[in-house]
């Protein structure tokens, strides 16, 4: 797989504070890449400068093998930006607001009626062709920011905070405009502090804090940095017929504790063994009430590694 | 500044003379004579070191233009303005009045020779002034040069000073050590050794004509040899010192000096087997609690400050966290810069935090077990 973007020894200073510190990080084709950190910590500045809003202050940004600040007309041909902020007119209609911002990009004639036509349609507003932003809900006012970045079909779709303020169906509908985006081959940077989002969609992520990347890999990989066990908890109706030893041979099982109406199991967090456990259980005459199992999850890495909640 | 004061004297002068020269004024010997006085009175001027010679001869050069002026020619009055530059500027208080004083007898200058009056003494004004500034700015330098150099040969001193030191406590330990264990193997094991010896003496001995008493004398004997084998093998896990408690109890050591010597409660915590932690990474960690100490003492103003070193599953963590003011942006000095460069050589980040207090984790990368 061949990197779409890759960022060298980014940094970007506002006077003496310094913003992004430092960034080296590639995001390669067909990702779904996620940013993650709290709000402040460089994750709009970094997306800023990709999209050659912001000059940075030292380090380079290549992408697609083309170094972005000598080749700005390639990129901004290759990029689609939904910004955090919506950019969208209010008194244009829904057709006129992607046909305009997919003409900045140069399209023209039948091919920018066509796309524009296609944009509106994936984002599920085909039908509102020439109603106005100005009646529409957040939600639908979010999607349109999403069509007027697509219709021009960039290679690589930068989202910045895309599901702030907006009702859970219209988050569900995004979600999953993203997925598919990802399936038609295009490779997509996700910027967030909902860590629920970038873990449910996100390939690779990469924690932001203060400027740096201090972690980068896979959910589980992140995961992995503070621990490799998990803790099953099974709730049960009586604990007077449960073996331990036969769970203890269950493969990842590390150790088992029965207490009054609980089993308590710590086991490895990359085996997926609750099936074995389970029927173990049953076959102890066990009666299930409740199974819940505690992993680390991308809130408990951030805090575990930056002592802070990621919404400070 | 003498030479750019003589030498705006002579253009002036020449100035004079030429208007004299190709005008149609009269020639008068007296004028001769009155550009030489002139010449001389300055030159004197500039050969004088301390102040009040100077200052007699540039009023009497004053005194000399101003009488000239008045009896030969209206013109010599262009020279007046450098003249009294020159006096003011000798009171480095006054200095900023040059330009006024300056300006001053251009009430009494004939309305023909005016316009050139003030242009000479604008323009001598702006030389001056701007000679000045600069001479101010190098002068500045050179302190300045003078004092790193000073700084870079206290420096350099101190490095050399430190660098023996360090030779002559590296040889002293090592004497020391030599000694002690030289001693632990002669008491320990020497005294069994010698033992056994005479015991496999006395049986080579008893070998013919007492072979029960013989074979229970070398009994005797390989089991002393034994016991000192171990003895052996004990005294150097002994002196073998574990890394891990080397660094975690150097730490300790710090965080309770700390306690003690200032006003600050300081407090070690540490989870997660310690025993991953490499010399190098101990190093690191130490260090940079040091660094970080050391701020939060200089700029914190805080009470408390906690350590706490954690190894999680692929990553151990340091964090030093003091509760003092902190600070909203966190400008990057030396010793920030300094820290992330000691983590970067392993792997390794530095988070630093100014929203609670202020602290500084360091983030190291570690082969994990799995």
């Amino acid at each position: 797989m061949s990197n779409v973007l890759e960022i060298r020894n980014l940094t970007k200073k506002f006077g003496d504070f310094i913003a992004v510190d430092n960034m080296s990080l590639a995001v390669r084709e067909g990702e779904i890449f996620g940013f993650l950190g709290a709000n402040g910590a460089g994750k709009s500045t970094t997306i800023n400068m990709i999209s050659s809003l912001l000059r940075n202050t030292k380090g380079e940004i290549i992408l697609l093998g083309k170094n972005i600040a000598k080749s700005a007309k390639f990129a901004k041909s290759n990029i689609g930006v939904v910004p955090q902020d919506l950019a969208i007119y209010e008194d244009m209609t829904a057709y006129e607001n992607v046909s305009f911002f997919a003409g900045l990009y140069g399209l023209r004639g039948a091919q920018l009626k066509e796309r524009t036509v296609e944009a509106l349609e994936f984002v599920g507003l085909g039908d509102k062709h020439k109603a106005y932003p100005k009646n529409f809900s957040g939600g639908m006012k979010r999607r349109l920011n999403i069509a007027c970045a697509i219709a021009h079909r960039p290679k690589l779709i930068i989202m910045d905070e895309p599901t702030v303020g907006i009702d859970p169906q219209s988050r569900n509908y995004i979600l999953n405009s993203v997925r598919k985006l990802n399936d038609m081959g295009c490779t997509i940077i996700y910027t967030s502090h909902y860590m629920e989002e970038v873990e449910e969609i996100c390939t690779r992520i990469a924690i932001v804090d203060h400027g740096k990347i201090i972690a980068e890999g896979t959910k589980e990989q992140l995961k992995a940095i503070i621990t490799d066990t998990k803790d099953i908890w099974i709730g049960i109706k009586s604990e007077d017929e449960i073996k331990v030893e036969p769970l203890k041979q269950i493969p990842g099982v590390a150790s088992v504790r029965v207490e009054e109406h609980m089993v308590m199991i710590n086991s490895k967090a990359e085996v997926n063994n609750l099936n074995l456990i389970i029927q173990q259980l049953i076959r102890d005459r066990a009666e299930i009430r409740s199974v819940e199992e505690q992993a680390p999850n991308l809130e408990t890495v951030f805090l575990t590694l930056t002592g802070r909640n990621l919404r400070d | 500044m003498d030479f750019w004061t003589i030498g705006n004297k002579a253009g002036l002068l020449f100035y004079v003379i030429a208007v004299t020269f190709f005008g149609d004024s009269a020639y008068s010997p007296w004028l001769t004579l009155a550009y030489l006085g002139y010449l001389i009175l300055n030159m004197t001027i500039a050969i004088f070191k301390r102040k009040h010679p100077k200052q007699v001869f540039i009023l009497l050069s004053a005194a000399c233009t101003v009488f000239c002026a008045i009896r030969l020619d209206p013109l010599f009055t262009l020279l007046l303005p450098v003249n009294i530059y020159e006096f003011v500027a000798l009171h480095a208080k006054r200095r900023r009045y040059a330009l006024a004083i300056m300006a001053f007898p251009a009430f009494f200058v004939p309305p023909e020779t005016l316009p050139i009056y003030v242009l000479t003494t604008f323009l001598s004004f702006l030389l001056y002034a701007g000679n000045r500034v600069h001479m101010d700015r190098l002068k500045a330098y050179e302190e300045e040069r003078e004092s790193l150099r000073e700084n870079i040969q206290r420096l350099t001193r101190s490095l050399n000073e430190n660098n023996e030191y360090i030779r002559q406590s590296e040889y002293t330990i090592k004497l020391e050590e030599r000694n002690r264990l030289s001693q632990r193997i002669h008491d320990e094991v020497g005294h069994a050794m010698a033992g056994a010896l005479i015991q496999m003496e006395a049986s080579k001995r008893l070998l013919v004509s007492d072979s029960d008493k013989a074979s229970e004398l070398l009994q005797n004997a390989i089991s002393i040899s034994k016991e000192g084998l171990e003895r052996i093998r004990l005294t150097l896990k002994n002196l073998k010192p574990r890394s891990e408690e080397l660094g975690i109890n150097r730490l300790r050591l710090f965080v309770d000096e700390l306690s003690a010597k200032h006003a600050i409660d300081a407090k070690l915590t540490y989870d997660g087997d310690l025993d991953v932690i490499t010399p190098i990474q101990w190093k690191i960690i130490q260090q940079n609690a040091t660094e970080a100490a050391t701020n939060t003492l200089k700029y914190g103003q805080a009470t408390e400050i906690n350590f706490e070193v954690t190894v999680l599953n692929t990553v151990i963590k340091a964090v030093v966290a003091d509760n003092g003011r902190g600070a909203s942006k966190v400008v990057k000095g030396i010793g920030i810069v300094g820290m992330e460069e000691r983590a970067a050589t392993a792997g390794g980040t530095v988070i630093v935090d100014g929203t609670r207090g202020f602290s500084v984790t360091t983030l190291l990368p570690y082969g994990s077990r799995a």
